[in-house]
């Protein structure tokens, strides 16, 4: 036990040790956040500068539509309208009117134009064209300000009082999305297929980055030739388990820093946002986790690695170079891609057949099935066996790994055929 | 407590249908410096590895200091030099060398003093530089084979196996090694150590074991095992060329079995049963004026050549392993 813990310090130790890993751990989560905040920032930025309003409004319908669509895009009565130009056109002048307006688009004189006609005011239909029509939260702004003038012509029309029309409009929403399972409420709808995304990605990463890694550790051992001197001391088991749960470390101290910058950046989101100019109303949704849940994912996320781990330490003891590992980690690879690939259609849609078979599947099941139990309620006897599928499946590799390892540590020369692994396996 | 430091009875290895080693006997006495000779591919390595519990024999038992090989702890009392060198390369070597005592169940703080004490005394550790805090590939190839050796005696082990230990040595290093393992024997340790080179043996060995594609060939003291050597040779120089009645002796065969003629000096290779107290006798009597009669004993490579042959030296040398 003692050699064992040596052998973890030194995997541990020498890996952290590492400038590289410095700077993923403390770099990782500033980009991260940068990532999650920049296009709130930038789309709270564009709107701010009050670039909507930059339009021009081709007002054919007769009745002053624009101008009230102008007013509520200018921010109510008080708002300030000089950027946003209200061109009365008679119905029969339009078409000349668009190609004008189109031209002075393409002058960069206005940002885009607003079409309104009879057509708007009987069946509520507008068209725009512009620069930024591809923005949905702009198109959503002139959509929302055109619903509320169209809504306050009517009111007037039906009599009231066109300041009291403006009050009553003036309505400010904010819904909160809420998730019903079979045990009842909890948490954000979103926030929890986001949040099962994250994890699914997070331990998909730590497999194919400290997977590769438990690899190249193999092979240096291997191709220095240091693993003869060390198996002359510890047995090759010892020495395999050593390096799968140092390794393993390594990537959870990553993990634990990178969710502890998260959890204090949700701490602190209120100055930052403050800074940043977001209004602190702009919310994260952050999902209820259930400790059952946490439970299941840490085992998932041991279980998960351990195979995967055991199959690439395995790969790297079969081979004695870079390009024979590159070819022969292949076929691990492949079954962690596949994984991957479906996580969002299983995000999409965790009732589907295939979600639901791509999460038994104890190679996927690791990543997918977090996703589907952050999203639906996975039964709990379901749970179980996914589990025991994928620890007997460890267990296995693990098995298998230790006898190719135990072989193949001091076998150089050609990558064995599966005639000769599978002589390995028996003889060791 | 036995005599002896290992003990090998009939071990056998096969690796895909060919024998690497076949029913090999060893006896190792304690405090002793045993050669195991023999051409590449003659299955030393395949020995060792298997005395360190590394590779399992097919057949037979490995006994070290008195118990099993596999007993727990023991290889914490083995020290081994492998005959491919190699450290990690972007390890601080300080921190290398404890890793290795430390797997060898020494505690850091006894480590880190014979560390020091190690890198002093071969010299990679002074006033003005300590490569003990350098990383491995910041040193020469030669200070890495020092690194190796300190890594192979810091927890003092009571066995000091050695594959290969001179190929790839630098003579500085080579003659190091050589001070380390007279030293070791001093301090009673035992030391085993392969080798094709068999001037380095001759120097160094108390005991060897001859071995060829698998097999013993033969294996004692080396004074034992070259008066068991069947030729016996003698050094002859004459004054003047051979007379007819000198010839004559030379030519009995029942006294000599070879002769290297070379006109007035001659290397003689005596039959079998052929006394050479009387083949002197029988020279002067014949009225040869002897400058030089000398009993040469044969040098291992002789022995080696002999009995291993030159065939098998020369598939060594191509061989690998």
């Amino acid at each position: 036990m003692a050699k064992l813990w040596t052998v973890i310090k030194r995997e541990f130790l020498e890996r952290v040790r590492t400038k590289w890993f410095i700077i993923v751990t403390i770099f990782g989560p500033i980009f991260f956040g940068v990532i999650m905040v920049l296009p709130a920032y930038l789309s709270v930025r564009s709107m701010k500068d009050a670039k909507v309003g930059d339009i021009r409004i081709l007002d054919a319908t007769g009745i002053d539509l624009g101008d009230r669509v102008a007013t509520r895009l200018g921010g109510g009565p008080m708002g300030d309208l000089s950027t946003t130009q209200v061109v009365i056109v008679a119905p029969e002048k339009l078409a000349a009117a668009e190609s004008l307006a189109t031209r002075d688009v393409m002058d960069r004189v206005k940002r885009g134009y607003l079409v309104l006609d009879s057509l708007t005011v009987q069946e509520q239909k507008a068209s725009y064209a512009g620069r930024n029509a591809s923005s949905i939260n702009e198109m959503q702004v002139i959509e929302q300000a055109l619903r509320s003038a169209i809504l306050g012509q009517r009111l007037e029309r039906e009599g009231l009082d066109p300041q009291r029309v403006e009050k009553l409009t003036r309505v400010k929403v904010s819904m909160n999305a809420e998730r019903i399972t079979d045990k009842g409420r909890g948490g954000s709808g979103i926030g929890s297929a986001i949040f099962g995304f994250l994890i699914a990605f997070l331990l998909y990463m730590m497999i194919v980055l400290y997977g590769q890694n438990i690899l190249r550790g193999v092979l240096e051992e291997k191709t220095t030739r240091v693993a003869e001197v060390i198996v002359s001391s510890v047995s090759t088991d010892i020495l395999l388990a050593g390096k799968v749960i140092g390794v393993g470390a390594v990537g959870l101290l990553q993990q634990v820093v990178w969710l502890l910058s998260a959890v204090l950046f949700y701490h602190f989101r209120a100055p930052i946002f403050t800074k940043l100019g977001i209004p602190p109303s702009v919310e994260i949704p952050l999902p209820q986790v259930p400790p059952m849940l946490i439970a299941a994912l840490v085992l998932f996320f041991i279980l998960g690695y351990g195979l995967y781990a055991a199959l690439f330490a395995a790969v790297g003891a079969m081979v004695s170079s870079q390009e024979d590992a590159n070819q022969a980690a292949q076929p691990v690879v492949m079954l962690l891609v596949f994984s991957i690939i479906f996580a969002q259609p299983v995000m999409m849609n965790p009732t589907s057949r295939l979600a639901e078979i791509a999460s038994w599947i104890p190679f996927s099941a690791p990543v997918i099935m977090p996703i589907r139990m952050s999203s639906i309620s996975i039964p709990w006897y379901e749970l179980a066996a996914t589990i025991t599928g994928v620890a007997v499946t460890m267990a296995i590799c693990v098995w298998l790994s230790a006898r190719i390892y135990r072989v193949g540590l001091l076998m150089y020369g050609k990558r064995p055929s599966m005639r000769e692994l599978a002589r390995w396996i028996k003889q060791a | 407590m036995t005599a002896l430091a290992l003990e090998l009875r009939g071990i056998t290895k096969q690796f895909a249908g060919t024998v690497a080693v076949r029913d090999l006997s060893l006896d190792v006495p304690r405090g002793a410096v045993y050669g195991l000779l023999g051409p590449n591919g003659a299955g030393k390595t395949t020995t060792i590895r298997m005395i360190l519990n590394v590779i399992a024999p097919d057949s037979g038992s490995i006994t070290v200091l008195g118990a099993p090989h596999t007993s727990p702890g023991l290889l914490d009392r083995l020290g081994y030099l492998p005959e491919e060198r190699g450290l990690y390369k972007k390890m601080q070597v300080r921190r290398l060398l404890r890793f290795l005592a430390e797997l060898k169940g020494v505690n850091a703080k006894t480590a880190n003093r014979r560390i020091d004490e190690w890198l002093e005394r071969l010299s990679l550790r002074s006033a003005e530089k300590d490569w003990g805090n350098a990383k491995v590939d910041e040193l020469s190839r030669g200070m890495q084979q020092k690194v190796q050796f300190i890594g192979t005696l810091l927890h003092e082990p009571d066995v000091v196996i050695l594959d290969e230990p001179f190929s790839g040595l630098d003579p500085i290093n080579a003659q190091a090694l050589k001070d380390t393992v007279v030293e070791l024997k001093r301090r009673d340790k035992t030391i085993v150590f392969s080798t094709h080179l068999m001037d380095n043996a001759e120097r160094l060995c108390d005991s060897v074991c001859i071995i060829a594609r698998g097999g013993k060939v033969v294996d004692g003291t080396v004074a034992d095992v070259k008066s068991a050597h069947h030729r016996r040779s003698v050094a002859l120089s004459l004054a003047g060329a051979p007379t007819d009645a000198t010839a004559a002796v030379l030519a009995d065969r029942t006294l000599v079995d070879k002769m290297d003629d070379n006109n007035r000096y001659f290397e003689i290779e005596l039959a079998t049963g052929g006394d050479p107290q009387r083949l002197l006798q029988r020279l002067v009597h014949a009225g040869a004026d002897v400058q030089r009669f000398e009993l040469i004993q044969p040098s291992l490579h002789q022995i080696f050549l002999d009995r291993v042959g030159a065939r098998g030296v020369e598939e060594g040398m191509s061989g690998h392993g």
